[in-house]
């Protein structure tokens, strides 16, 4: 119990550094702030923010698995397979010991033994350290042996056909191969879930629409950013996640984030924009768009936009640009060769999109020496490093480097395109009828928030280092009273690969006061969303603003940003509200913080649990 | 009433004859003059086809209630009794000749609705005739020497009102005799490769206003053919005309695909259509694959559907059998998910590395997408030398028949680029099989896809096919050209074993589709060419002084600069208010939205066959699929009618 009473007085003190720091919002932040409402800042590099997994993370991506699991009791098969799978999990993510002193502060705080002795979910936890860290984890698909259900010879026809059936779906379901991903939010939270070969980007952006509260909008996107070669993409909604996750390096430093991005739609909001000329730029009624569409992605064929002009071409191997005037075609992009004309039969291939995608590339004015900023690259999806068959092209402006984007992406996915648009125009049309319910709980809670500043004192802001130490000592505290609460059989630290997915539900406590229980919800499938976003790893604060530059706002008639986000002392991250907030707020401390409204309400619950308890 | 002497010329009493005199008043109507023509030529036979043809006015006079008064007839008229449905030599899409019965009476419109609904064509409205190009006459008679071409005879189909019912898809009147049975076969069934002399003696248009000239032949549609001088046996072209492709359906529409995809490789190896090399390489694989799917379905057809069901049926059958007995659960299991594999020896060569040691023998096993390669066989069971992933990789051949050089080039991806990897193999079979997995394994497939032996054999086909083509021009079924894939500008670029490998390579994109798929997937890359649809007409805008070009699509209209062959301008229908033709001074005049008005006179074609099309489209667009099959002549003759239609 004194557990307790030291998490409720760390868990005021906290609240005091939230108020102060509210008081400072005004502070201009160091990194640049763009219009964008995406950007996000934080992890310098995703193995930086892997070794400073907070155990939410952990336990979220542990709810994901006892969600997924299913039925895990029910064949020995299953359960060894999904055992061992996170038992992977476990050890990728884990940090190595000895990178605690060199990582960032936060990870500090976070003892391993915290981990290694904790009777938390997985008792299988290896400490061990894993040689490298890799961002993604491929389990290793356990190699079933269907012979095993299927040995009685006696049975009749019939029972034998649905054994054979179902050996090989549990064949198959063997073989599907699983990651875990961590994906960054807006407000520079992140997410951590497994995804597997079966899930396409639209099946994980549902997923991440049902854990936060945003608005559901066809612009929301997965959006994958290449650190090393400085490019980015939208992942298009039929990509197969796992897929494009393998191509990448183990030790890459590659990023995925939820974001809202006004081009991944943009020819389907505005054909007129990218069918008719780039001068002609303009409104146009609504029946007409979707004629327009009708006529160019509903034919026999689509038609991809006429799209020709002069880019820059990096030369191999160097950092010179050539002028070179390019034209788009539906079965790739051309080039006029010298002296040429510009009719078809002149034309020279330089490149088609069967094996390749096209990125944008950020700030290469600088990297590449680019005549602008406005680039676009085209690679396999293997190459991951700098190589003279990845292709970088320049645009004089902003619009032409979208028309160009745009007309690639339709070129190379043709229809799929559109039908990715009409499926997430349903989805949001689905969520929107939702959050209409929501939406008067988010107006009141939003009065709320608005009066937060006014309880901001004028204390000024205290150095970022206590607030980690607040919270590192917090969830040493939650820690320390669960192995207290857990079985001791399974606090073992056996690694062998025992069923974790019983232990869950084991240690479930009976749904008392007990702090432990807002923690231990979060393993319950469905998880209720509000506890997913647990304060973000501590070393925000302390991390300087990432070096990159965001990409440019997707295009220059996009809305205007929304009001800017309120600031906090410590030089990152925004939080971007999205949609409307969580309903069933209470506590006032919420608003501006940096930790977002989920860990007041974790906190809240906290709280009450204490009163309830000292009230006893 | 005073009766006077009308001279009508029946036909049927021969050319010589003289005229059938008849004895008339102004008020009989024309039914009268016909029985009593009728009854003065004293043959018995079914007249009931028969109408009279006003040859000065160029006129039929099909209403039989109206009197010789009211149509305007008077003794001079010179009159035909002729039926109204003669044969004609149809030039299909595919080029091949028909003798078919067409309607000389009724529309041109009305003929060709008509003629689809024999040739089991839907959606004729998007059909239409023209006029051959004009043969000079000494070819004409070298033509007629030669004899050549063979005419398929359709003339005594009569067709009953209604749908025609089917028998497996085809048209009854197509399965009642051998006969009957090989034109259907010559409708629905891709035409062999045309060889690459026969193509270069074709017309082929050099510029836009070539093209421009093909549009001026096109009939009217809101007149008969014989008021546009059409006569009997007289040879017409059937083509597509509108390029918008209303509600493409495989199931029904095997004719109308199959004809569309003959016009479109026509239209790609007469380079009507400009492409790039790439887009040539694919369509020619896309013929390679057609031809080659068109002749084995041609086999399946002759043997008969039912006995191969049969086949399959106790074929199926006694594996059920040897499943139950034979096998236990577990063994059936391996056997369904086992992958082959390959092992051999091969040679290595790997470019990217500074030693200049060139080939280098190793041994190779093939699993799954992966090769993995080991200094010899002894040593297979350690740590590879190497081990490649192949999915997502680039597969090319690098072949030489002649030097028996066959080698497979890899550029397999990894994160820092490219990896060049030359694999050579001894022979051909062993080359096939190798590249075919390379192939697959390149698409994440492995070697226990059912493509797997379809795809050897592709390659040693192709392989022979290169064999056997210097020097011996058989253009046997067996042996395709590679240069008849591909139009006379690249038969000049490139030799045939230079094509080879090209098309071999675009073949690998294609090679699993099925023969209504490739057909399909040719007309979507035809239609997704950047001057796909677009019909050219020589014009003078109102106020200019030189001539221009005026392309019409099924969208839009476009002013092409005709010395530079740039695109001036562009103007939608959707912002088009009206358009209107001054028949007198044969002008075009149409205003869009923002009172933007624009006004010409056609140079090439008539001006009628400018309105047409922007008529016609008009009316494309108007259709949707509730109204399905009911075609709305009416609107379509309003639409495009012009003075005719007032």
């Amino acid at each position: 119990m004194d557990d307790i009473e030291a998490m409720f007085s760390d868990l005021l003190g906290e609240m005091d550094l939230l108020t102060q720091s509210l008081g400072v919002e005004t502070v201009p932040p160091e990194a640049p702030l763009q219009k964008e409402v995406n950007y996000s800042i934080g992890f310098k590099d995703l193995n930086e923010s892997l070794n400073a997994l907070e155990d939410n993370d952990l336990d979220a991506l542990m709810a994901d698995l006892a969600a997924e699991i299913g039925e895990p009791q029910q064949s020995q098969k299953g359960h060894s397979n999904t055992s061992v799978l996170y038992q992977d999990s476990q050890a990728a993510l884990l940090p190595p010991p000895q990178s605690y002193s060199s990582g960032p502060p936060a990870a500090t705080t976070l003892p391993p033994i915290a981990y290694s002795s904790s009777a938390s979910p997985a008792p299988s936890f290896p400490a061990a350290p894993s040689p490298s860290p890799a961002p993604i984890v491929t389990s290793t698909p356990v190699p079933s042996q269907p012979s095993k259900p299927l040995t009685k010879e006696e049975e009749e026809a019939q029972a034998k056909a649905d054994k054979i059936k179902l050996a090989l779906e549990k064949l198959k379901e063997a073989k599907v191969k699983k990651l875990v991903v961590k994906v960054i939010m807006t407000d520079n939270s992140s997410k951590t879930l497994m995804v597997d070969e079966t899930q396409t980007v639209r099946d994980i952006l549902d997923n991440l629409f049902e854990k936060t509260h945003c608005d559901c909008n066809v612009d929301w996107c997965l959006y994958e950013e290449n650190t090393y070669l400085q490019i980015e993409r939208i992942f298009e909604d039929h990509d197969n996640m796992v897929e494009c996750l393998s191509q990448w390096t183990r030790d890459s430093e590659n990023r995925i984030l939820f974001i809202e991005r006004k081009d991944k739609y943009a020819v389907f909001k505005n054909p007129q924009n990218f069918y008719f000329g780039r001068k002609e730029k303009k409104e146009m009624k609504e029946k007409d768009k979707e004629s327009l569409l009708e006529e160019n992605f509903c034919g026999t064929s689509i038609i991809v936009p006429d799209l020709e002009g002069a880019l820059y071409l990096k030369e191999d191997g160097k950092k010179s640009w050539k002028q070179r005037y390019f034209l788009l075609r539906a079965s790739g992009i051309y080039y006029v060769p010298k002296g040429k004309t510009k009719t078809s039969r002149d034309l020279a291939c330089f490149v088609q999109f069967d094996n390749v995608n096209v990125h944008y590339g950020t700030d290469y004015k600088n990297k590449y020496k680019a005549p602008t900023d406005y680039c676009f690259v085209l690679k396999h999806p293997q190459i991951q490093k700098e190589s003279n068959y990845i292709k970088y092209l320049c645009c004089d402006d902003r619009w032409s480097l979208q028309l160009w984007v745009m007309g690639i992406r339709i070129a190379k996915y043709g229809k799929i395109l559109y039908d990715n648009y009409r499926t997430a125009v349903q989805k949001a049309g689905l969520a929107s009828r939702w959050s209409n319910l929501a939406n008067v709980e988010a107006i009141a809670s939003s009065v709320k928030t608005k009066a937060v500043p006014t309880q901001a004192n004028g204390c000024p802001a205290q150095a970022t280092p206590p607030v980690t130490s607040v919270s590192s000592a917090f969830s040493d505290a939650w820690k320390r009273a669960d192995m207290s609460k857990a079985n001791p059989a399974e606090s073992k630290p056996a690694p062998a690969p025992a069923p974790p997915a019983p232990t869950m539900q084991e240690i479930l406590p009976p749904p008392p006061p007990d702090p432990i229980m807002t923690q231990q919800e979060c393993f319950l499938p469905p998880p209720p969303p509000d506890f997913y976003d647990l304060p973000p790893p501590p070393d925000d604060f302390s991390e300087p603003p990432p070096d990159f530059l965001p990409p440019p706002p997707p295009c220059p008639n996009a809305p205007p940003p929304p009001p800017p986000p309120l600031l906090t002392p410590a030089p990152a991250p925004v939080l971007k509200k999205v949609g409307p907030p969580p309903p069933k707020r209470t506590t006032p401390e919420r608003s501006g913080s940096l930790h977002g409204g989920e860990q007041q309400d974790f906190m809240s619950e906290l709280m009450k649990a204490m009163q309830k308890k000292s009230s006893k | 009433m005073a009766n006077w002497d009308l001279q009508v010329t029946v036909e049927d009493l021969g050319p010589e004859a003289p005229p059938v005199s008849i004895s008339v008043a102004g008020d009989l109507h024309i039914g009268g003059v016909i029985l009593r023509i009728v009854d003065k030529t004293q043959i018995q036979k079914n007249w009931s086809d028969y109408a009279l043809w006003w040859e000065q006015k160029k006129q039929w006079l099909l209403k039989t209630n109206w009197t010789l008064d009211k149509y305007g007839i008077l003794a001079d008229a010179k009159l035909f009794f002729t039926p109204q449905h003669k044969p004609i030599r149809l030039v299909l899409p595919n080029n091949c000749n028909l003798k078919i019965n067409a309607n000389f009476a009724g529309p041109v419109l009305r003929t060709v609705i008509d003629m689809c609904k024999i040739l089991n064509i839907r959606h004729p409205e998007e059909l239409s005739l023209l006029k051959p190009v004009e043969e000079k006459e000494k070819k004409r008679k070298k033509d007629k020497e030669e004899g050549v071409e063979e005419i398929y005879d359709l003339t005594g189909v009569v067709l009953s009102g209604g749908a025609p019912t089917l028998y497996n898809g085809v048209p009854a009147h197509f399965v009642d005799s051998p006969e009957k049975e090989a034109i259907y076969k010559m409708l629905s069934v891709s035409q062999p490769a045309p060889s690459p002399e026969t193509m270069s003696k074709m017309y082929r248009p050099g510029n836009l206003i070539d093209k421009a000239q093909i549009n001026s032949r096109w009939l009217d549609s809101s007149r008969s053919l014989m008021q546009q001088g059409i006569l009997e046996n007289d040879r017409l072209l059937m083509r597509f005309k509108y390029y918008s492709f209303f509600d493409l359906e495989p199931k029904y529409d095997v004719v109308r695909i199959t004809q569309m995809y003959e016009q479109a490789r026509w239209a790609i190896l007469l380079e009507e259509i400009d492409c790039t090399e790439e887009e040539m390489m694919l369509f020619a694989a896309l013929q390679y694959h057609i031809n080659k799917l068109s002749l084995t379905s041609d086999h399946n057809h002759r043997s008969g559907n039912d006995q191969a069901l049969e086949d399959l049926d106790s074929a199926l059958q006694s594996l059920e059998v040897k499943m139950d007995n034979s096998l236990s659960s577990t063994e059936m299991l391996e056997s369904i998910t086992s992958i082959p594999e390959l092992k051999d020896y091969l040679k290595i060569f790997r470019p990217k590395r500074l030693t200049l040691k060139g080939y280098k023998q190793c041994w190779f096993t093939f699993k799954d997408t992966s090769i993995s390669y080991f200094k010899s066989k002894e040593e297979s069971m350690g740590e590879p030398i190497q081990q490649m992933n192949l999915k997502g990789c680039e597969v090319a051949p690098d072949v030489n028949i002649a030097g028996q050089k066959f080698c497979i080039k890899l550029l397999i991806p990894a994160p820092d680029g490219m990896n060049e990897i030359y694999l050579r193999c001894d022979d051909e079979k062993q080359y096939s099989r190798w590249m075919a997995a390379c192939r697959l394994a390149s698409k994440g497939k492995t070697m226990a896809d059912s493509s797997y032996q379809s795809e050897v054999q592709n390659i040693l086909a192709f392989l022979t096919m290169q064999k056997k083509n210097p020097g011996t021009q058989v253009a046997s079924d067996e042996n395709i050209n590679t240069h008849s894939l591909v139009s006379p500008r690249y038969q000049k670029k490139y030799k045939a074993k230079q094509l080879t490998p090209r098309i071999l390579e675009a073949h690998q994109n294609v090679a699993q589709l099925t023969l209504m798929d490739a057909k399909i997937r040719f007309i979507q890359i035809w239609q997704s060419l950047p001057d796909f649809g677009l019909s050219y007409f020589v014009v003078r805008f109102k106020g200019c002084r030189k001539d221009e070009i005026l392309g019409i699509s099924n969208n839009r209209l476009i002013r092409i600069d005709l010395s530079i062959g740039d695109v001036v301008k562009t103007w939608r229908y959707n912002n088009m208010r009206q358009w209107n033709v001054n028949w007198d001074i044969r002008q075009v005049a149409i205003e869009f939205d923002g009172n933007v008005n624009i006004a010409f006179s056609c140079v090439t074609a008539d001006c009628k066959i400018v309105h047409e099309y922007i008529g016609g489209y008009i009316f494309m667009s108007t259709r949707n699929k509730d109204q399905n099959d009911v075609l709305n002549e009416e609107l379509f003759h309003k639409l495009t009618g012009g003075n005719e239609a007032l």
